[in-house]
C-alpha cells in the first residue's frame, strides 16, 4: 500500500475522503496477503471445513437425543464451523498487525497523515470480506453434505450476520491484543481466548442438554445468543431454537456489545501504540 | 563401540531431550491444560448421550473420555521431541553429534526418550487428575500401570514418526505442519465417541483408522477391566507405530548421511 496517497486534509470532508480511501487501501491489502500469504488465511477457510465434517461424522449420533432440534447434525455443526471460521478471519488480522508490527510497516501506517479510525477500518472490511469467503465455501460444502435451511434465505442471512459479528468481535479483540503485545504472544492469546469463548457455549449440544458448569456458564455467556442466531435457520420448524424475533434480538445485541467494546479495545490500543 | 559405551551415550542425549521438554512449560502446560479442560467440556456436554443406543456401558462420559484425554495428551506432546530434533538439525547441533563417535539408533532414540517419558508423565497425570471426579479404572492399579506404559510408547512412536519428518526436511516449521494430520487421524476414529454409534462412511474410515483400536483398547481397561486383547492393542499398536516410525526415522538418517 502506498502510504504516501493517503493525503493531509484540512476540512472535516476530506478528512472523511481520506479515512474512506485508506480503510479502502488496508481492505484491500488485507485481501491481497490471502493470496500472497495463504498459510494465513488458509487455516480460517479450512477450520470450519474441517469442524464441519469431523463433528457431524463423530457426533452424528447425538441428534437422536430426546428434543434436540434437527435431525441433521450437519446441520448442528456447519453454522459452528462458520463461527470458528469466522473468529480466525477476525483474530487472522490480527496476526497480520503483529507482523506488520514486527516488520515496522505498521509505523509507516501511523506516520502517515491519516484518521486512526482507518488502521481498524480497513482491516474490518477485510475481516467480513473474508468472513463472507468463508460463509460461500462453507455452505456451498454443507449443501454437498446434506444441509437443509429450514428458515430458507432467512436462515442463511440471520447465519452470515452471525458470522459477520463474530469476525468484527474477533477482529477488534485481535486488534487490541495485537497493539498491546505487539509480538506473537499475542497471537497465542488470541486464538487461546478464541477458542474458549466458543466452546464455553453451547457449542456441541443444545443448552438443554448441556449440564453441570457448562450449563451455568453458556447460560451467562453472550456468545451463546450468537451461535443462537447462527442455527435458528437451520434447526426444526417446530423447535423452540427455530427462526423467531426471540432466537435473534438477543444475537444481535450479544453482536451490537462485543463488537463496540472490542472496536473500542483496538482502539485504546492504537493509542497505546502510538505513545 | 561396546554396548555399554552406546547405553550411556543414549542415557545421557535421554537426560538432554528431557531437560529440553522440561525447560519449556510454554509446551508443557497447554498439552497438560486443554486434554483436561475438554475432558470437563465433554463430560458437561456429553453426560445425556451415555444412554444412545450403542453407547457402551458407562458410569459416566467423563469415564468414557478417560482414554480419549490420554490419547489426545499425548498425542499433541510428542511432537515436541521431533520438533526439538528438527531445531538441533537447524542449529547444526545434530551434525556435530553424527561428527562424533556415537551409535546412529543412540542419537535417534536419547532425542526421543524425553517425548516418551513425558508421555507417560502425561497419561499418568490426566489419569490421577479425573479419578477425584468419580472416574473409576475397572483394571485397577495394574490397568493404570498399562495406560502410563501405552502413553509413553504412543508418544515414542509418534515422535519417531516426526523425527522422520524432521530428519528428512532439517525443519521444526515442517514438523509443527504435520501436525494437522494428528488432528485429523484423531476426530476420524472412535477417539471422542464410541464407533458403535457412528454410521456410514465416517463408520468406516473410523474402522480402517489403526488410532481407532488403540483408543479402545486403553478405553476397554477403564471400562472394561483387564483383558488380554486390551493389552495387545493398548501396547502392541503403539509398538508396531514405534517400529514404523524408527525404520522411517533411520531410512531418512541414512540418506541424509549418503547424501553427504
Amino acid at each position: 500500500m502506498n502510504t504516501s496517497s493517503m493525503a493531509v486534509t484540512s476540512n472535516g470532508d476530506e478528512d472523511e475522503s481520506s479515512t474512506i480511501r485508506s480503510s479502502w487501501g488496508l481492505a484491500v491489502r488485507g485481501l491481497r496477503n490471502i493470496r500472497r500469504l495463504p498459510s494465513a488465511f488458509v487455516p480460517a477457510m479450512l477450520m470450519p471445513v474441517f469442524t464441519t465434517i469431523a463433528f457431524s461424522g463423530t457426533f452424528a449420533a447425538i441428534t437422536e437425543l430426546p428434543n434436540f432440534p434437527t435431525s441433521r447434525s450437519v446441520n448442528w455443526f456447519m453454522p459452528l464451523g462458520i463461527c470458528f471460521g469466522s473468529a480466525f478471519a477476525g483474530v487472522g488480522l490480527g496476526f497480520s498487525a503483529i507482523r506488520d508490527i514486527e516488520t515496522g510497516f505498521y509505523d509507516r501506517l501511523r506516520m502517515s497523515p491519516t484518521s486512526r479510525w482507518s488502521l481498524i477500518i480497513g482491516p474490518l472490511i477485510a475481516a467480513w470480506s473474508r468472513a463472507i469467503l468463508i460463509c460461500v465455501f462453507v455452505i456451498s460444502l454443507g449443501f454437498v453434505l446434506g444441509v437443509r435451511f429450514t428458515a430458507g434465505v432467512t436462515g442463511v442471512a440471520t447465519l452470515v450476520a452471525a458470522s459477520l459479528g463474530i469476525a468484527t468481535i474477533c477482529l477488534g479483540w485481535g486488534l487490541g491484543l495485537a497493539f498491546r503485545f505487539r509480538d506473537m504472544r499475542g497471537a497465542a492469546l488470541m486464538q487461546l481466548s478464541m477458542f474458549v469463548a466458543l466452546y464455553l457455549t453451547p457449542a456441541q449440544v443444545p443448552l438443554p442438554l448441556t449440564t453441570g458448569w457448562l450449563h451455568a456458564v453458556a447460560r451467562i455467556n453472550p456468545v451463546t445468543n450468537i451461535l443462537r442466531l447462527a442455527r435458528q435457520g437451520l434447526v426444526s420448524k417446530s423447535s423452540v431454537d427455530s427462526l423467531s424475533w426471540a432466537n435473534t434480538w438477543g444475537g444481535l445485541v450479544a453482536i451490537l456489545g462485543m463488537s463496540i467494546l472490542a472496536l473500542i479495545f483496538a482502539k485504546r490500543g492504537l493509542a497505546k501504540l502510538d505513545k | 563401540m561396546t554396548v555399554a559405551i552406546a547405553t550411556r551415550q543414549t542415557v545421557a542425549l535421554t537426560k538432554r531431550s528431557t531437560l529440553a521438554i522440561l525447560r519449556q512449560p510454554v509446551l508443557i502446560v497447554p498439552s497438560l491444560v486443554f486434554p483436561l479442560f475438554f475432558a470437563a467440556l465433554s463430560a458437561s456436554s456429553f453426560s445425556k448421550t451415555t444412554r444412545l443406543p450403542g453407547f457402551p456401558k458407562v458410569d459416566s462420559f467423563l469415564q468414557f473420555t478417560l482414554a480419549s484425554t490420554v490419547i489426545q495428551g499425548v498425542l499433541f506432546g510428542s511432537i515436541t521431541g521431533a520438533a526439538a530434533l528438527a531445531t538441533d538439525i537447524e542449529g547444526g547441533f545434530f551434525d556435530r553429534l553424527l561428527a562424533a563417535p556415537t551409535a546412529r539408533t543412540g542419537i535417534l532414540i536419547g532425542n526421543l526418550m524425553g517425548s516418551a517419558l513425558f508421555g507417560a508423565a502425561q497419561s499418568a497425570i490426566f489419569v490421577f487428575a479425573l479419578l477425584p471426579f468419580g472416574v473409576r479404572v475397572e483394571a485397577g492399579l495394574l490397568g493404570i500401570g498399562a495406560m502410563i506404559i501405552s502413553g509413553g510408547l504412543i508418544a515414542l512412536g509418534i515422535s519417531s514418526l516426526m523425527s522422520a519428518v524432521a530428519i528428512r526436511t532439517g525443519s521444526a516449521e515442517a514438523v509443527q505442519g504435520a501436525f494437522p494430520l494428528l488432528f485429523v487421524l484423531l476426530f476420524f476414529s472412535s477417539v471422542f465417541f464410541p464407533r458403535q454409534t457412528m454410521h456410514g462412511t465416517y463408520k468406516t474410515i473410523a474402522t480402517i483408522n489403526p488410532i481407532s483400536y488403540l483408543v479402545e483398547g486403553i478405553r476397554s481397561l477403564v471400562l472394561d477391566g483387564f483383558s488380554g486383547l486390551a493389552i495387545a492393542q493398548a501396547i502392541l499398536i503403539p509398538i508396531g507405530i514405534c517400529v514404523l516410525g524408527f525404520v522411517l526415522a533411520l531410512t531418512e538418517l541414512r540418506r541424509r548421511l549418503g547424501a553427504r
